[in-house]
């Protein structure tokens, strides 16, 4: 072993790179030694190298905080070390992936119509139907190939076994996709000779699976149908992505202004060629400002009377206004169920053991053994409102347990996962940091997994938050076949 | 395209076609001032005039102190059309637009803004290379969407809003030029200021060429009106936006508007009107341009409703 790799230990967590016995798995000796050949000035320089393609490219996200009110554009951090996944363990994520969303959208639809799963299982029908998520104008809607969420991106993990388990899913405006494209075309300028003998399988067929997908949901008999991403506009935190998938679809970006409804009841685009009636609507704002006559009264980023042309089937909306009634982290706990009950399989990918504190012993189990668990709010996303039970002071557990006491609804208990590491640039020397990965799942006529997904690392050493918004990085993520 | 892109680069070349107009306006007074004899305050108060300010520099100035005029002129905030807004406003359609134009453009217009904002605490005062950066910074602008389209919808809203806001700047100027000066006047100064105008439209040298003779009255006005082959005379500006509008769609009304336009300078006696008569033209005129922005707006950006 080379001197880079001498003081790297990830122990005790599963590392993607290093077996327990401290030797590269096979599929990771190739670049691992190739890394291992590189002094530090080498290493120095392809790290500049990287930042500086990023910054040519204009990769960029915006963050809002209390320094930059307005937020503040700021470089997409992609560590240049790969995080790689066999594509024999890939497959069976893929296909477990494929059913899990199958039985998700399933599950959306029914709870909008027959509520057959709500009234046999042992959930609690109030979880969905008290939900912010639920929206009654949905009921009774059925939807072209039942795809609700349609484009889902589901967050995995390792834990300490080295098995993949979902650590979540976002259905409702899922974002990170343009980012994965990204990274891979960066990794190629980077690393061009890496990947002529790798044999990294390619991820760019996403852009077109995407349209496909959006072409495949249209009421329209029209084989070009009119399709338009729905932005909230420039200073969206994700707007770097909209513009890019939009241009690599080759659809319009529009706002809420551009578009408008008429009496007939279809949606228009304002164009300086007159209205054209739009199809499919991609749209990336949520649910509630979609349109000021249904949700947020005040909300400018809608567009008047959308809800009922999609109630009339005369456009489609993707994804479907209310799938957000399956992302809920109680409702999560129930996922396995559902593919049993609607699909008669056993679930191919597992979930994280999760606790309702809705359940007496549940609370009492996690009362008394309260650093052994993360508590996360059920409706919260991107991290926020999580509490970490082994790194909480007393203070903080004792208002926890009173906010689960006074809103058990709202709050789930999962067992500490230990995430596991892959080698990660720092300063000139190489070190374990923690991952997870965030594929995409298209439903539509056909069903797409997206070759590995955006795989995110937190930068700061022993920290578990990934989120780019909270100093989380990025990887390429290959999948390879050996 | 849709509207509302295609209203953002039209009126992000506008803006930034201003920035050049003021920025030589103000260049260009500021030298004619260094040889007009006596109070030069009449001289600062025709820019203010030129570019329908007057209300608002009213409530904030009494005098037409060189200072106070250049400084509203450039940074002031309440000044709809300084500098300093125009740039804002020009660097607010850039993001709208962004995905459209070639990044080397967008980050000429960002850059022209910072670089503003840094020069500001100097104030312009008599800054001619800080007014020159911001002609340059402009036409540079311009280079690089030329450079990179020959047409195509970008290029045509782009091309639009340059030669309007080319085509009114103009008349403004002229419009100032004979009605707000004709008080103080020598023979003398009058050359002067005749010279100073060509000077402002970068039209000396061309003048020079094609009209052969000493810098009169007439021939000037003719040659800005009529000239067909400089590209900041009135007529080669309609020629441009005649062009800009064939290459559009729904553009049968404007089509007919600007060939009236352009009918009606090339067969004006414009060069022989007294400054009544020149005046009344231009305030006719200017109020036709203003009617053909409308129609533009009413075309492509409003046709919804």
């Amino acid at each position: 072993m080379t001197n880079i790799w001498k003081k790297y230990s990830a122990s005790p967590f599963f590392d993607e790179y290093f077996n327990s016995s401290k030797r590269f798995r096979p599929h990771t000796s190739q670049i691992g030694k190739y890394i291992g050949s590189l002094n530090s000035k080498e290493l120095d320089d392809i790290n500049n190298a990287t930042e500086s393609a990023i910054k040519s490219m204009g990769i960029s996200f915006r963050v809002y905080s209390e320094e930059y009110i307005d937020g503040q554009d700021r470089s997409w951090p992609l560590d240049f070390i790969p995080r790689l996944i066999r594509k024999k363990e890939w497959n069976k994520v893929e296909s477990g992936l494929k059913q899990r969303v199958k039985a998700l959208n399933l599950f959306i639809e029914d709870c909008y119509n027959d509520q057959k799963f709500l009234s046999e299982s042992d959930m609690e029908e109030s979880l969905v139907t008290d939900s912010p998520a639920f929206k009654e104008y949905c009921l009774g809607m059925k939807l072209k190939h039942n795809s609700w969420s349609s484009i889902c991106g589901s967050d995995l993990i390792k834990d300490r076994d080295g098995i993949f388990y979902v650590l979540e899913d976002n259905l409702r405006v899922p974002s990170g996709v343009g980012y994965m494209l990204e990274n891979r075309s960066i990794m190629k300028r980077v690393f061009p000779d890496l990947f002529k003998h790798y044999g990294v399988m390619p991820v760019s067929s996403y852009p077109s699976k995407l349209y496909e997908t959006l072409v495949s949901l249209s009421y329209s008999r029209s084989k070009q149908p009119e399709i338009v991403l729905l932005t909230p506009g420039i200073y969206n935190s994700a707007y770097f992505e909209h513009s890019y998938l939009a241009q690599q679809m080759g659809i319009d970006i529009v706002q809420g202004s551009d578009l408008v409804v008429l009496k007939d009841n279809f949606v228009y685009k304002k164009t300086i060629e007159g209205l054209v009636r739009v199809d499919v609507i991609y749209r990336r704002i949520d649910d509630d400002y979609l349109d000021p006559m249904k949700g947020n009264k005040n909300s400018v980023l809608g567009v008047a009377g959308l809800i009922d042309c999609w109630r009339k089937k005369n456009v489609s909306i993707i994804n479907a206004p209310g799938c957000g009634i399956a992302d809920d982290k109680a409702v999560y706990s129930f996922v396995p169920e559902m593919i049993r009950y609607f699909l008669k399989e056993e679930p191919l990918i597992s979930n994280l053991k999760t606790y309702l504190m809705t359940d007496n012993k549940s609370r009492d189990l996690i009362s008394k053994q309260f650093k052994d668990f993360v508590i996360k709010p059920v409706a919260e996303s991107g991290g926020y409102g999580i509490v970490i039970g082994k790194n909480a002071s007393p203070k903080e557990k004792k208002q926890t347990l009173q906010s689960i006491k006074n809103d058990p609804r709202n709050y789930i208990a999962q067992p500490l996962a230990l995430l596991s590491t892959s080698p990660t640039f720092d300063k000139g020397s190489i070190e374990p940091r923690h991952l997870d990965l965030r594929p995409f799942v298209l439903s539509g006529e056909k069903s797409y997994v997206t070759v590995g997904g955006l795989t995110r690392v937190a930068l700061q050493k022993g920290s578990t938050v990934v989120n780019s918004s909270q100093g989380g990085g990025s990887k390429d993520t290959w999948i390879v076949d050996k | 395209m849709l509207s509302r892109d295609a209203e953002h680069l039209y009126w992000l070349s506008r803006y930034v076609e201003r920035v050049e107009n003021i920025a030589r306006l103000i260049n260009v007074n500021a030298e004619l001032m260094l040889d007009f004899p006596g109070d030069k305050t009449l001289g600062w108060k025709s820019l203010i005039d030129t570019l329908d300010t007057l209300e608002i520099y009213e409530r904030k100035y009494v005098t037409f102190k060189e200072a106070n005029v250049i400084n509203f002129l450039s940074s002031e905030m309440k000044n709809p059309n300084s500098i300093k807004n125009c740039l804002i406003k020009a660097s607010y359609n850039v993001k709208e637009t962004r995905d459209y134009l070639p990044p080397a453009s967008t980050e000429q217009i960002n850059n022209l803004l910072n670089e503003f904002n840094l020069s500001q605490s100097k104030l312009l005062r008599n800054n001619a290379k800080d007014l020159y950066k911001l002609i340059e910074g402009s036409q540079r602008f311009f280079g690089i969407i030329n450079d990179n389209f020959s047409n195509g919808f970008v290029y045509e809203f782009i091309r639009l809003g340059r030669y309007i806001e080319r085509v009114d700047m103009v008349s403004r100027t002229l419009d100032t030029l004979t009605v707000s000066k004709k008080e103080s006047q020598t023979h003398d100064f009058a050359t002067l200021e005749w010279a100073s105008l060509l000077r402002n439209l970068s039209a000396y040298a061309a003048y020079r060429d094609e009209a052969k003779g000493e810098i009169v009255r007439a021939n000037v006005i003719k040659f800005l009106f009529k000239n067909k082959g400089f590209p900041r005379s009135i007529n080669t500006c309609l020629r441009e936006i005649d062009r800009g509008v064939a290459a559009l769609p729904n553009n049968k009304l404007l089509k007919q508007e600007v060939y009236k336009l352009i009918e009606r300078v090339s067969y004006s006696r414009i060069e022989n009107y007294d400054d009544d008569q020149l005046h009344h033209f231009l305030d006719s005129f200017q109020k036709k341009v203003n009617h053909f922005d409308q129609r533009i707006h009413k075309s492509w950006f409003q046709l919804h409703g």
